[in-house]
């Protein structure tokens, strides 16, 4: 069966193509669902809310978007109510251009040693840099420079003008380098 | 680790695209001819770049046994 029929059967109480389209993006869910979150067993409950929304909604989805865009929906908007009981963000709105693009963190990074830091090491690094940014600015990021989701997909599924993507990505991309770079400098 | 040399040229379509310019606008044209001799911007982007590849390649595959409480969460574990 093919997508569209998996959903069609699974819209009539089919529930081995249900298990079916669950088994299709567990892993595309729970992988997105850890690059917002970093944390395992969180990313784990919010593949599980994710699908278990499917499920209750599936006779909802009226196929004008692709299955997958309306799951990452799902998954963004979870991420984003599980994060924003977290408040310990050190990236907030009002911080200033000025600050984000100071000339002190246009370092050559040819000269990090990034090639010789264990994975562990370089993971905690990113951990560290990515929870310290808004989860509005971390599912824009994730979207469309880890996904790959283009500017306009992406301003769709989050419900954002696309100036709006460009400037949070903008925003997201230049604090996430300087704390990777104020990483390696301390 | 993979070190990218990444080209003016692809900086400055991605910058051009973040601005929703085109590439032979005024604007993009200024742009190529200050990163040809600026080395401070070719290196931030060049590291911002390295950021996103960072964070590409820092994934999680999903373990079996959280396979199986989902589908157990959403008592599908027996649908083969």
């Amino acid at each position: 069966m093919n997508e569209e029929q998996l959903i069609a059967s699974a819209k009539n109480g089919d529930r081995k193509a249900l298990a079916e389209l669950v088994k299709n993006y567990e892993q595309t869910v729970y992988s997105f669902a850890f690059k917002v979150c970093r944390d395992r067993e969180k990313a784990e409950n919010m593949m599980q809310e994710t699908f278990y929304s499917m499920i209750k909604s599936l006779h909802q989805f009226d196929g004008n978007s692709k299955l997958s865009t309306w799951l990452y929906r799902i998954v963004v908007n979870h991420c984003l109510m599980e994060a924003r009981k977290n408040s310990r963000y050190t990236f907030v709105e009002q911080e200033t251009d000025e600050s984000l693009f100071d000339e002190k963190y246009i370092a050559d990074w040819s000269t990090l040693p990034i090639k010789n830091l264990e994975t562990t090491e370089l993971r905690n690094i990113l951990d560290t840099a990515i929870n310290k940014l808004q989860p509005e600015y971390r599912v824009v990021f994730t979207l469309r420079d880890v996904e790959e989701y283009s500017t306009e997909e992406t301003a769709k599924m989050l419900e954002l003008s696309v100036p709006a993507v460009k400037s949070r990505l903008h925003r997201a991309r230049s604090f996430l380098r300087n704390e990777i770079t104020k990483a390696f400098q301390e | 680790m993979n070190e990218e040399i990444i080209s003016c040229k692809e900086v400055m379509s991605h910058i051009c695209e973040s601005l929703s310019e085109e590439m032979d606008s005024p604007k993009c044209v200024a742009i190529k001819n200050h990163l040809e001799t600026c080395e401070g911007c070719k290196s931030y982007f060049s590291s911002v770049e390295m950021t996103i590849d960072l964070y590409k390649k820092c994934t999680e595959t999903l373990p079996d046994d959280v396979h199986k409480k989902l589908m157990a969460f959403l008592e599908l574990a027996d649908e083969k």
